[in-house]
Formats: structure tokens, C-alpha cells, sequence
């Protein structure tokens, strides 16, 4: 929900409230006002009449009007106090009941005592009472109405530079320009907003050099040490007519390096991808590059008699070059060393999706931790545990999504180029 | 023919030194950045081999400046960044090619070989060994004077064993040479004996010397007589 719409809501709520709250208070101040007004008039006439009484020692002669009636009842026993009370009478001109405010009080008249009752009709009062409701509820829906409206014009506009800085974030990449550079705005909060971006822009893209530079070095530092172990045996390598079992060391410790050098280049990588140092965005030819690393990999696959089929649609995706080659070479490398001689492998390519199958050792891998770091499946040939870590890390990287399946003693790799966002 | 190596690491540059010598290269070793400098405006090489990181600057700019000067060395470029952009700038400045580091020896003499080559434009094309001759032009191969038919896979795999000729190459180092260093698969290099049976039968049918040796263990190599 949009904040202006939750404000306006929670606004409208309670302004609602405040005005039904108000108008029942009104209401009942009001009707309180004018009853007691009625009755002030009513308790005039009492003192009229009881002045009269003492006066003359006798009752009036009234005249019944339309708007108040009086009447004499002698009692028995005369009431201590004087009530004043509304009732439902029968009106004999209009031929319908009426609400009217009925006096009554005792009195002496001579030696008789009377109660006296002066009726007023409160139609009146209450008509009145309707039409100020009426006019208050007018005024409440209009004072909304204006509110609502000011809320969605002004709202919308003041909400604009935070729409400007969320659009600039939107398009921002850390490995790209150095921090975000919003601007002021003459707003002190969406100000600040952009202030602080900006100052964390700097901060996060200060850490990511330091990173990258890290990375950077870290490779350049491991690599020369590595490069002087195997530049070293293969010196000694040409050393004249060395002893069978050197040789065997020689190319153990080589086997090791190069091992190494491999396990380190993948960490390297890994770190990047996690670095976002790869931005995906190019134009990237799938079947092209798919078709390459076949035929480079060619000689390997009928080397282990692997029958290799494919079944390639032309596709282009959103991507990285140097990711995409490095996804296909892992998953490529990945099917030979893992297919069992004479087995067979099957590349699909479509518009959504790239399917890679292949015939398995043993049963179903693990589908949770597959794509882990260093897993390893117990009987398998040995390799560096990684290829499909940064499979799924490329994936995530261009938002892909990687699936395994088995079936069949086959097992299903589908990475599905719709975004999964 | 003079190569110039411009290696910080003492014990690698020593180690490029050792085997390039060994092909018959003269070769001179610089560590620092200014020292490579001077050799460079002072003497002229046929092949210079660049570490990017050098202490007091960096191979990239050295390479500017050669080829503001108008220098013809060739240029290789060796680096242990892995990075993309060093690959690119590099060849943009003019490097004839780029090593990742750590690298096979026999990889670097390869390369060094190719530059040299296509930079004697009037140098020739044919390496012999014994009675083969390759003319790397051409990609054709004669053995005994017979034209022998190979795959591009068998040509590149002689050619290798014949520009490290009398060195012992690595199945690993031949893997990558003709796999890519992306070649990850390790267990068994029986697809490289495949090819060296092939080889070495074409070359014997032909009549040529068998002069392709196999190593324990460690690989292969190419004997001349």
C-alpha cells in the first residue's frame, strides 16, 4: 500500500471518528439547549398562572393555542415537585401523533389543590435540531472531500523527490560511478534522505574497491608463488635422465599445483560473483558459445565414448559473456566427468530454457546441497568440488534459475532464463 | 634472438631464463621497472616479456611507452591478475599476446616462438626435426619428403613437442596447450595418448623419424637425432 494511501486512510478513519463523535456531542448539547429552553418558556407560564391563582384565588380562563395547551386536574393529593417531561400526544388537527414537552405542577386554587399541565409541542425544536444535523454532516463530508483531494494533489507532489532518488538507486551500480551524487531538495527530510545515500553510496563503494583491489592482489600474490612451483618443476623436469620415482613426484607435486592454481582461480571467482563485479547486460549468443565449447571439448568426449546429442534454438539472452563461457564450459566439463564412459549426454537449448542431462554413476545427488561448496558425492572422480557452486552463483548473478532433477538414471540440470524475481 | 624478461619474482624470472636458454634464446633478466627502462631505450629485443606488476610502475605502461617510441619488439604480456580489463588494455596498447600467471614454460616458448615469427616477415615458416619438416604457414607437415595428413588437433600437438623439442612436456602442460586452460579434466589423459599413437603412426608410415618419446609418468617429448 502506497504511504499517501495508508495516510489518507488512517486520516479519513479518524476524522470520521472525530466528526461522529462530535456530531453525538453536538446532538445531545443542542437538544439539551433547546429542551431546557422549552422548559424555561413552560416554567414562565407557571409562574404566570400561579401568579394569577394568588391574585384571584382562582384558576384562569386559558385559551388553548396551537403551540401550547393548558389544563386543570384536581387532585387528591398534591405531587411535591413539578415534573417536566416529554410525550407523545395525539394531534387533533394534523391527525397525528406529536412529540410535545408536558409541564406539570401542582397548585392551590382556593382550597382545591390541582396539578396543573402546560403543553408545548417540541416538533418544532426537534426539526430544528434535524436540520442543524443535517447541515454539520454537509460540512463533514465537504471538509472531507477537500482534505482527501488537498492529500492526493499535494502528497503526490511532495513524495516527487523521493520518487527521483529511488529511480537514481534503481539504475545504480556499485562497480559503476563512484557513490550515488542526489541532489538537495528544498524538502529537509528527502534532503537528509539523499545526504545520507550518498554518504553510504561512498562508504559501500569505498569497500567495494578495497574488496576488489583485495581480491585483486590476493590473486596476484598466490598466483606468482604458484607460478614459481611449476615453472620449478618443469625446469627440473628437463633435468637429464631423472629416476623413475622423481619423475612420479615431480608430476605429482605439478598435478597438485595446477590443482591448486584452479581451486584458487575458482574462490577468486566466486568472491567476484559475490562482489557483483560481473554486471549482466550484454547481448549474449547462447547457441554460439554453446556450439564453441562443444567443438573445443569434441576430442574429450569421444575420448571417454561419450555419445553427445544437442538440440540448440537460436537464443539470445541478457548476459555476460566471460559468465556465460565459463557457465557452459562448468556445466560441459561437469557432464564429462561425471558420465560414465559410453554414457550419454544431452544438451538442450530454448527460449526459456537450458537443459543438460546426463547419464549417472550412481543414484539421485543430493538436490539441497549439490550446489554447496566442496561437495563432493562419495564415489565420484575427484574434482574441485566448485564447478557447480559458481554454476548456481552465475545464475544467481543473471537471474536464472538452476534446478536439479533425476530420473531415469539420468540427472537433469534446467537453468530457466526467466527472471525469477 | 634477444628476449627481454621483466619479472620481479627472482626465482620464476631465473626459471623463464633457464628454459629459454635451453631453446637457444638469449636472454636477459630485469626485476624493477626502471631497469627495464633502460634496456629497453638502450638495446632492442625480439620479444619482450612483461610482468604487469613491477615494483616502480607497471608493465602496461612500459608498453606505452615502447610503442610511443615506436619500438618493434614484440610484447607478452604475463600477469597473475586474472582480471578482463588488464587482458584488454593490454592488447589495445599493442601486447602481441597475454599469459595468465601461473603458466606452463613450454607454453611461454610456444608463444614467444609465434610472436617471433609473425614479427620476420621474411623469417621462414619450415621447423624440421630429423627428415620432418612443418611449414607453420601452410599448416602442412612433410615426413620423408611424403606429405603426411594430420588433424588440427595432431598438428598442434607436433608443433608444440617440435618448438619444445628435446624438453619434456607435461601431459598436463599438453592439455592445456591444446584443450584451453579451462581444461579441468584431469583424471585421465588417455585422449593425448590417443593422439600421439596417431601422430607417431602417420609419421612412421610415412617413413619419417620416430623421434616422439613418451616419459614415465610425467609425458612426452621430441628427440632430435
Amino acid at each position: 500500500m502506497k504511504l499517501s494511501a495508508k495516510y489518507n486512510r488512517i486520516n479519513i478513519a479518524a476524522t470520521i471518528a472525530v466528526f461522529i463523535l462530535g456530531s453525538v456531542c453536538y446532538y445531545f448539547v443542542l437538544r439539551y439547549v433547546l429542551i431546557h429552553q422549552l422548559d424555561q418558556s413552560l416554567h414562565s407560564e407557571q409562574q404566570e398562572i400561579s401568579q394569577y391563582v394568588n391574585a384571584h384565588g382562582i384558576l384562569p380562563e386559558i385559551e388553548n393555542t396551537k403551540e401550547q395547551k393548558t389544563s386543570f386536574a384536581p387532585v387528591a393529593v398534591l405531587p411535591a415537585k413539578p415534573i417536566a417531561k416529554s410525550v407523545q400526544l395525539y394531534n387533533d388537527l394534523e391527525k397525528e401523533n406529536e412529540l410535545c414537552r408536558q409541564y406539570i405542577f401542582p397548585l392551590k386554587a382556593g382550597n382545591k389543590d390541582y396539578t396543573v399541565t402546560v403543553t408545548k409541542s417540541q416538533e418544532e425544536t426537534e426539526d430544528l435540531i434535524q436540520i442543524i444535523i443535517l447541515i454539520t454532516i454537509l460540512m463533514v463530508a465537504l471538509v472531507l472531500l477537500v482534505n482527501f483531494i488537498i492529500n492526493r494533489k499535494v502528497l503526490s507532489r511532495l513524495w516527487n523527490p523521493f520518487y527521483t532518488t529511488v529511480n537514481y538507486i534503481k539504475g545504480y551500480h556499485l562497480s559503476g560511478s563512484e557513490g550515488l551524487h542526489l541532489e538537495k531538495t528544498d524538502l529537509d527530510e528527502f534532503s537528509l534522505l539523499n545526504e545520507s545515500l550518498n554518504q553510504m553510496s561512498l562508504r559501500a563503494h569505498n569497500d567495494y574497491t578495497v574488496l576488489k583491489k583485495f581480491t585483486e592482489n590476493a590473486a596476484h600474490e598466490m598466483q606468482t608463488p604458484l607460478a614459481v612451483i611449476r615453472s620449478k618443476t618443469e625446469v627440473m623436469m628437463q633435468g637429464a635422465e631423472l629416476k623413475e620415482s622423481s619423475m612420479q613426484h615431480l608430476k605429482e607435486i605439478e598435478d597438485a599445483a595446477l590443482k591448486l592454481g584452479k581451486l584458487h582461480q575458482s574462490l577468486l571467482l566466486l568472491a567476484k560473483l559475490e562482489n557483483n563485479q560481473f554486471v549482466p547486460g550484454e547481448k549474449v549468443d547462447l547457441k554460439k558459445i554453446i556450439t564453441e565449447k562443444i567443438n573445443e571439448k569434441q576430442d574429450l568426449f569421444q575420448a571417454r565414448h561419450l555419445i553427445l546429442q544437442t538440440s540448440l534454438e537460436e537464443v539470445t539472452v541478457s548476459f555476460h559473456t566471460h559468465l556465460a563461457e565459463i557457465l557452459i564450459t562448468n556445466l560441459l566439463n561437469n557432464a564429462l566427468r561425471y558420465t560414465p564412459a559410453g554414457g550419454q549426454v544431452m544438451i538442450t537449448l530454448t527460449g526459456d530454457a537450458l537443459v543438460i542431462t546426463n547419464t549417472a554413476f550412481n543414484d539421485a545427488l543430493d538436490k539441497s546441497s549439490i550446489f554447496q561448496r566442496f561437495y563432493k558425492p562419495e564415489n565420484s572422480p575427484e574434482g574441485t568440488g566448485l564447478g557447480l557452486a559458481i554454476v548456481k552463483e552465475i545464475c544467481v548473478t543473471a537471474g536464472f534459475s538452476i534446478d536439479y532433477f533425476y530420473a531415469d538414471k539420468e540427472h537433469i540440470f534446467v537453468i530457466k532464463f526467466k527472471s525469477i524475481y | 634472438m634477444k628476449i627481454l624478461i621483466a619479472e620481479d619474482e627472482k626465482i620464476l624470472n631465473e626459471s623463464m631464463v633457464s628454459y629459454l636458454s635451453g631453446s637457444g634464446y638469449v636472454c636477459e633478466s630485469v626485476f624493477t621497472y626502471s631497469a627495464a627502462l633502460e634496456k629497453i631505450d638502450n638495446y632492442a629485443y625480439d620479444c619482450i616479456v612483461l610482468d604487469i606488476m613491477l615494483p616502480g610502475g607497471t608493465g602496461l605502461q612500459l608498453l606505452k611507452y615502447l610503442k610511443e617510441d615506436r619500438k618493434t619488439d614484440g610484447v607478452i604480456i604475463i600477469s597473475a591478475k586474472d582480471g578482463l580489463e588488464d587482458k584488454l588494455s593490454g592488447f589495445k596498447l599493442g601486447a602481441d599476446d597475454y599469459l595468465t600467471k601461473p603458466f606452463h614454460l613450454s607454453e611461454l616458448s610456444m608463444r614467444i616462438e609465434a610472436i617471433i615469427r609473425r614479427r620476420n616477415f621474411n623469417g621462414q615458416s619450415v621447423i624440421t626435426a630429423g627428415n620432418i619438416e612443418v611449414d607453420i604457414q601452410s599448416k602442412t607437415m612433410l615426413a620423408n619428403k611424403k606429405n603426411v595428413d594430420l588433424t588440427q588437433k595432431e598438428f598442434q600437438l607436433l608443433l608444440y613437442l617440435l618448438i619444445n623439442k628435446n624438453r619434456i612436456l607435461s601431459k598436463n602442460a599438453i592439455a592445456r596447450h591444446l584443450w584451453g586452460d579451462d581444461m579441468d579434466y584431469a583424471d585421465n589423459y588417455d585422449f593425448i595418448y590417443t593422439h600421439i599413437k596417431n601422430l607417431r603412426r602417420k609419421i612412421i608410415s610415412a617413413g619419417g623419424d620416430d623421434c616422439i618419446r613418451s616419459v614415465y609418468a610425467m609425458g612426452y617429448k621430441l628427440q632430435t637425432p
